[in-house]
């Protein structure tokens, strides 16, 4: 159990959230080094995570740029209170990806209309924010590894179910069922998670 | 507070970014009236950035960070496909795709008491359209070949599974066999997608199927 051996104090909360320091500073200051540091951080990642998901190499630093161009225009829009530095990227570099590759007239979508820039308040705590970030973490590593390799490819791959079961040479039935255990076992981690938290909560105040 | 969900597998895909069509609008229709999902969803998220910040580095070109740095002064690009108004009262993320509200869209008729219309969503692979069905009337009996999700827009309707109301999501797939009924008091509308046309089974049912294509 991840959360046993940990607190939720200031400094840990910023070992697991090193980018977050480096966004504020892009909003509060336009600070050109602090983004410099941030690409450094997280340019080859991004990119990482472009050429799984299909991109070209040349594709790829496209999408870096425009990812990183997004977070300087749009550092003061990061809310530290809802999600961790490496989580918004994310939420950038996934929407890049998927407004770079639409290629047909039928792809008539865009990520702005999937998520549309909130309008209102958002409702979460810090506590609840590093709970999530722990808990992501703790499932992703808690899960064994063939449920963890689908969920890899929902996410890298784009790939349906029964395309994941020819690439796997597996049947969809396998496919279909491993990434409903690995649900189960992402829900049943996070129930044990949230008894830890609160054993915790109770322990530190 | 809406009763039926989008399931953690399609949750998960959604938030993978890998549903950009009509399925992924409807989703984020969904999420946008259910503080449950998103908060799942935001689980999701994290996930992706855990994934994210697991990744491999891939070495960058040289000249990359000059490019950018060279870049930072310029303005974002202006208009946006997304800057289109729509009418408020829809969910935003159909708001462009919809001319109107319900009251004035151009629905065509199946009958007198079901109307639809084909949203400009369509793929190779989904059939999206909101239904209309009268107040008290139901859709002939039918079966799905492949899978019908749907969320109910306004009004309410039942088939012998549940009652669905405004913000539920349903998922139907080519097992089932319903017979949706609309609420008494007020004419029901819902978003469909579809991967397959809906099959009518009864006699008038099959009369009715070369209009459903």
């Amino acid at each position: 159990m991840v959360l046993r051996d940990q607190n939720l104090s200031s400094e840990n909360a910023k070992n697991l959230r090193p980018l977050d320091d480096l966004i504020k500073r892009i909003a509060e200051n336009q600070d050109q080094a602090a983004f410099v540091e941030l690409f450094e951080k997280a340019g080859s990642k991004l990119k990482a995570y472009a050429m799984r998901c299909g991109a070209l190499d040349g594709e790829a630093e496209d999408i870096v740029q425009e990812c990183m161009l997004t977070v300087w225009r749009k550092a003061h829009q990061f809310n530290p209170k809802t999600a961790s530095g490496t989580t918004w990227l994310y939420t950038i570099v996934r929407n890049k990806r998927i407004d770079m590759a639409r290629k047909t007239k039928y792809d008539v979508v865009v990520s702005d209309d999937l998520w549309p820039e909130p309008e209102g308040e958002d409702l979460e705590t810090d506590i609840e924010r590093d709970l999530n970030g722990k808990i992501a973490r703790t499932l992703l590593h808690g899960l064994p590894d063939e449920q963890r390799q689908i969920v890899y490819k929902v996410y890298f791959e784009g790939k349906s179910h029964s395309e994941i079961a020819n690439a796997l040479d597996l049947p969809l039935g396998t496919i279909k069922s491993r990434l409903r255990l690995a649900m189960k076992k992402l829900d049943t981690l996070a129930q044990e998670q949230m008894t830890w938290l609160i054993i915790i909560l109770l322990t530190n105040f | 507070m809406a009763n039926y969900h989008p399931s953690d597998e399609l949750l998960m895909e959604f938030t993978a970014g890998q549903k950009q069509d009509a399925l992924g609008i409807m989703v984020a229709c969904h999420l946008e009236s259910c503080l449950e999902c998103r908060k799942r969803s935001q689980v999701f998220e994290q996930l992706g950035g855990e994934i994210l910040g697991d990744s491999q580095e891939t070495p960058l070109s040289e000249g990359l960070l000059g490019k950018l740095l060279s870049r930072l002064g310029e303005s974002p690009a202006p208009a946006k496909e997304t800057d289109v108004q729509g009418d408020a009262r829809l969910p935003r993320p159909l708001r462009r795709f919809v001319p109107g509200y319900f009251d004035s869209l151009p629905w065509s008729g199946l009958s007198k008491n079901i109307k639809e219309f084909t949203l400009p969503l369509g793929d190779n692979r989904y059939v999206a359209k909101f239904y209309k069905i009268a107040a008290g009337k139901e859709l002939p009996v039918h079966t799905h070949e492949g899978n019908e999700f749907t969320l109910v827009m306004s009004g309410q309707f039942s088939d012998d599974a549940g009652d669905y109301k405004q913000g539920d999501f349903i998922l139907a797939d080519s097992d089932i066999k319903h017979q949706p009924r609309a609420g008494m008091n007020e004419d029901c509308i819902c978003f469909a997608v579809m991967d397959a046309p809906l099959k009518f089974t009864g006699f008038f049912g099959r009369m009715l199927n070369p209009f459903m294509r």
